[in-house]
């Protein structure tokens, strides 16, 4: 590993540590009822073997008091720590979550590493979210736990040396065998188990969904055989895990009978020289009892840390430290564009996608004027949708770019965004209401206007059949079809009433008989006078919609 | 002596139990997925839109390692209990009688709490779950729809967004918690306070003299172990509860899936299936095109969606060479049509390959379809072309790529997960090359492609006509389902169907 990688890292970590005066009353929480346990049973034995000398109770009642203390302490305590501890990791997760997103911002969408995989965005949200095991199951056990053993150790130690030794040299050598024993037998387990589940739920999702083309291909057995294999693999590292988790508790409990009788054996010759008391020899022997179930937590906190690192690294290897020279930074002084409209000339221009070789669109030279409607054809690989990226900046890229006589190197790019509006090949649509998906465009829109501007793009009468604008689009627009999608994705760009529009492929989705008509539709919805409208497509466009024609080639 | 060998005895049994617990939930797992991916297997076809196969695949994957908790840890727990504490009890009540009866009295206190707690709090819990989850979304929502949230220049507010939706899901997991943790909260106390109350009266008792202390001490160490079992069932309960709800929902769709559905041949059977590949290769050498015998023919062809008749009584055949489009307006069961003749659609009627009647489960392996959608599989592109090749031909892939016009589609190309990596158009085009491998790998006399050019721009489309045209003139049939005006311009034959309303409404037409 790496310096910058240990450095990506530790930032991470760092981040979703809740602030220490948030998370010190859980630790402390947390101490005092591991504390109460082991005292409760220090202070009963002592209580017993005390009564056994039949002092009168007069001696007692302080111990009587402390029992029934403890006793309450540990379940009360217990309690408020869970639910402090819970509510400080919270709170970082939600400082965390800000933070990734920050580090987010200034390289999304396209200087995201792997972008271009689909279920990238979702690992790494799930990723973000692992991050609250590090201070609830990492920190807390092992900051409770090593507390409460060096108390008692103390304890121990004070009342008779060479019982609180025993204890020590326990406790570390049990705790130390367990580390090892973990490495050597789950620490692989642990660290596949993971991927290994995702593996089979994408092999099982792929099975169900393309079972169909798989037995035209003849395929289907030799799929379901590795699906089957998958999930033997799973077992086999689940059954590792637990074969080492049963072995570490054993081992608990073999380090705590161990202990006390090497406690019973060391402190022996002080009780009999009378250096220590009968009722002490007992509290000795019996306390490693209570202190091996504390620490007993801890080989559970170091597969959380295994797990919690993982995903610390993969946080740290999809969003980069630095922005990548093939995104678009803003300058210094960005100037502003006038309102109204703007034409749009693009010379000599070629883009890069970060970490490609070689440039995915060359030598593009392109005029939009308001009024113009422009289709951008070319075979798929051709470029179209890099260029699109490069016309809303979010690609850099070499050559001229104007906007209005003014180079975009000027202006910040979200200045340029609010005059280049993109319709994206899949529109983003939030699972809420249909108001809320077409209000984050213009957010003082009225809903007169909402409704307007739905009747434009021909979602009018859908609109009022689902219940108006309240209507939810659902999870990821589910119960929306692709053209409604498209349809409302337009409306959401003409809402901006930005001066250049710019569609990428808005028939991707859509069903292919209803293509060339929904392009159609949207052309004509997008058209006007003053705006100029760019549009990708292959499907092709009817002549009467489009008032000039650009074909892009290969770069490469 | 005796002490270090019973203390290793508890260790050794301690790692028994543990490992073998969870290793019994890992084998149910596999055989509750295994069956249920076998009546998934039987039971659906996506052609017909029948199964929810995300919700299938979040039961196979979440649901079931619910019943971890369930099968690996409640029950051993519940049988432990069952067997361990009444030994326990009853030594207890041998050695001090007292002591035994305070235990008999508190014991059941634990599982009266529990069940209070989990009455008053499961309605509250069920409530808010569905907001959480709701909540728990809005992370991932504003993350995947960043570029879009860009577009429209609003990715600066959502930081803050991001931390009021965080704090409302905290707040709301926190109510949850509250009183989540009260059940854990009652199992503490009620075994902690036992012990104090045992520990008090045996050194009340003690004081007195009514009992030595060895017994006492014996006592003291054995109460907690009492309990213990009984608060780790209560412990276990909730990850229970979840498991059973999976398991329920498992069983149900195994029990729920058609038996024997006609048309998808159970694929389960490695023998019957190599003996299909033997026929397949045998029949394709034997029936290169004696240019009188059509290359498919249907007889009384109907197939039904529901109640509905889609295709009705259709009667026509196709001799090796032909190009035919099949077109007609969304719905009218041109797909289905496809799906009959490759044997995957239920259907009436019979059909025969190169003038013999085939059984639908035996047409399929004599012939090369593409589906509607690309569906690619994940893997390196050699294997996603050569899908169902025993051993994949660089060198055919390259044709079949370059026939298909995906040579710009990077060799080395990896594709993720259900085909994830590449852009409409390319994934169409790689779609097209795999049937491609298939027929000249297989020597497919009939080919069947389903809208193979929609996401492709006219040079494309182009490029694929005449590809498609090649492979009519090596003597194959093609049957190509389409809207576009070029495919059927190119085909030899056009077969436009007609959505039906009462009466069957097929109308064949030669254009050329």
């Amino acid at each position: 590993m790496t310096i910058a990688a240990r450095r990506a890292r530790r930032a991470v970590l760092r981040a979703s540590l809740p602030p220490m005066r948030a998370f010190a009353p859980a630790l402390a929480l947390g101490v005092l009822a591991s504390g109460s346990a082991v005292a409760l049973l220090a202070t009963s034995a002592w209580l017993i073997a005390r009564s056994a000398e039949q002092p009168p109770i007069l001696f007692l009642g302080f111990a009587i008091v402390g029992v029934r203390a403890f006793a309450l302490g540990r379940a009360v305590f217990r309690y408020l720590e869970r639910l402090v501890a819970h509510d400080a990791a919270f709170r970082a997760l939600s400082t965390l979550r800000v933070g990734v997103f920050r580090r987010l911002l200034p390289v999304a969408p396209d200087g995201l590493r792997g972008v271009r995989r689909g279920d990238l965005l979702t690992t790494l949200v799930r990723d973000v979210d692992a991050l609250q095991d590090l201070p609830l199951r990492v920190l807390q056990p092992l900051v409770t736990a090593s507390v409460v053993a060096a108390l008692s150790v103390i304890g121990v130690w004070w009342v008779s040396a060479p019982a609180g030794a025993a204890l020590l040299v326990g406790l570390v050598v049990t705790a130390g065998v367990a580390a090892l024993v973990m490495q050597g037998l789950s620490r692989d387990a642990d660290m596949r188990i993971a991927p290994l589940r995702a593996a089979l739920a994408d092999a099982v999702l792929e099975y169900l969904t393309r079972w169909e083309t798989l037995r035209a291909f003849g395929a289907d057995t030799r799929h379901l055989e590795r699906v089957l294999e998958l999930d033997a693999e799973l077992r086999r590292a689940q059954s590792r895990q637990s074969g080492a988790a049963g072995s570490v508790a054993a081992l608990f409990t073999l380090g705590a009978g161990l202990t006390l009788l090497t406690a019973l054996l060391v402190a022996e010759p002080s009780f009999a020289v009378a250096a220590i008391t009968g009722p002490q020899l007992v509290m000795l022997v019996l306390v490693p009892l209570a202190v091996f179930e504390v620490v007993a937590a801890l080989p559970a906190a170091l597969s959380a840390w295994w797990r919690v690192r993982a995903s610390a690294d993969r946080i740290a290897s999809i969003v980069p430290d630095e922005v990548p020279a093939e995104l678009p930074v803003a300058p210094v002084t960005p100037t502003s564009l006038p309102v109204g409209p703007l034409a749009l000339r693009l010379r000599g221009v070629s883009a890069r996608w970060p970490g490609d070789d070689s440039p995915a669109i060359a030598g593009i030279d392109l005029d939009l004027a308001p009024g113009d409607r422009l289709v951008v054809e070319g075979s798929s690989g051709a470029g179209k949708t890099t260029l699109a990226h490069v016309l809303v900046r979010f690609l850099d890229h070499e050559g001229e770019y104007r906007l209005g006589g003014v180079d975009v190197h000027e202006l910040h790019p979200d200045e340029v965004r609010r005059h280049v509006v993109l319709c994206e090949q899949s529109p983003h649509l939030f699972d809420e209401s249909i108001r809320q998906n077409l209000l984050f465009a213009r957010d003082d829109a009225t809903d007169a206007d909402l409704l307007a501007v739905l009747d434009r793009v021909g979602l009018g009468a859908w609109c009022h059949e689902r219940g108006g604008l309240d209507a939810p689009v659902g999870e990821r627009g589910r119960l929306v079809s692709g053209g409604e999608a498209q349809r409302i994705a337009l409306a959401r760009a003409l809402l901006t009433d930005a001066p250049v529009l710019v569609l990428d492929e808005p028939t991707a989705n859509v069903d292919p008989d209803r293509a060339e008509s929904l392009l159609d539709e949207l052309l004509g919805a997008a058209a006007g006078p003053e705006r100029a409208v760019l549009v990708i497509s292959h499907t092709p466009v009817a002549d009467r919609l489009v008032t000039a024609r650009v074909r892009l080639h290969a770069a490469r | 002596m005796a002490t270090a060998v019973s203390i290793v005895a508890r260790a050794l049994t301690q790692a028994l139990l543990d490992g073998l617990s969870v290793q019994g939930a890992a084998r149910v797992k596999s055989q509750l997925r295994s069956r249920m991916i076998d009546a998934v297997d039987v039971g659906g076809s996506t052609l017909l839109g029948s199964t929810s196969s995300a919700r299938v695949a979040t039961l196979l994957g979440q649901g079931l390692d619910a019943l971890d908790g369930y099968i690996g840890r409640y029950l051993p727990q519940l049988i432990l209990t069952a067997v361990a504490t009444p030994i326990i009890v009853a030594v207890l009540l041998v050695a001090d009688f007292a002591t035994g009866i305070t235990v008999i009295l508190t014991l059941p206190i634990i599982p009266v709490f529990m069940v209070l707690i989990g009455m008053s709090t499961r309605a509250v819990q069920r409530r808010q779950w569905s907001l959480l989850t709701a909540l728990a979304q809005g992370f991932l929502e504003v993350v995947q729809g960043l570029s879009t949230l860009m577009v429209f220049g609003r990715q600066h507010r959502q930081a803050e967004r991001i931390a009021a939706v965080t704090e409302q899901y905290r707040r709301r997991t926190m109510s949850v918690l509250r009183l989540s943790f009260l059940s854990g909260f009652a199992l503490e106390l009620a075994a902690s306070l036992s012990v104090a109350l045992v520990a008090v009266s045996i050194g009340i008792r003690l004081i007195d003299g009514e009992i030595l202390l060895a017994l006492g001490l014996f006592v003291l160490v054995l109460v907690p172990e009492a309990y213990l079992p009984l608060r780790q069932v209560g412990a276990q309960f909730h990850a229970a509860s979840e498991g059973i709800a999976a398991a329920d929902e498992v069983l149900s769709l195994i029990e729920s899936a058609p038996q024997g559905h006609g048309h998808a041949a159970p694929a389960s059977d490695p023998a019957r299936a190599t003996d299909d590949i033997g026929v397949a290769d045998h029949g394709a050498s034997a029936t290169v095109p004696a240019a009188s015998v059509p290359a498919l023919t249907v007889r009384e062809l109907t197939i039904r969606r529901g109640d509905r008749v889609v295709i009705d009584s259709l009667t026509a055949s196709w001799m090796p060479g032909t190009l035919l489009a099949i077109t007609g307006p969304s719905g009218a069961g041109k797909s289905s049509l496809l799906g009959a003749v490759l044997g995957l659609v239920e259907h009436d009627g019979e059909v025969e390959l190169a003038g013999s009647p085939v059984h639908a489960t035996d047409r399929i392996e004599r012939m090369a379809w593409s589906g509607q959608r690309p569906d690619l599989t994940g893997g390196p592109l050699d294997e996603v072309v050569g899908l169902g090749a025993t051993t994949v031909d660089p060198a055919r892939v390259t044709a079949s790529l370059l026939w298909a016009g995906a040579g710009d589609v990077p060799r080395d190309t990896v594709l993720g997960a259900a085909g994830d990596g590449l852009s409409g158009g390319q994934a169409q085009r790689v779609a097209l090359a795999r049937v491609h491998y298939r027929a000249i790998d297989r020597d497919c006399r009939v080919v069947l492609v389903d809208e193979p050019t929609s996401a492709l721009d006219a040079v494309s489309e182009q490029r694929v006509i005449e590809g498609l045209r090649e492979l009519a003139r090596e003597g194959r049939l093609v049957i190509v389902v389409t809207h576009r005006r070029a495919v059927m311009a190119a085909a030899d034959e056009v077969l436009a169907i007609q959505p039906i309303d009462r009466a069957a409404r097929v109308r064949a037409e030669a254009t050329s």
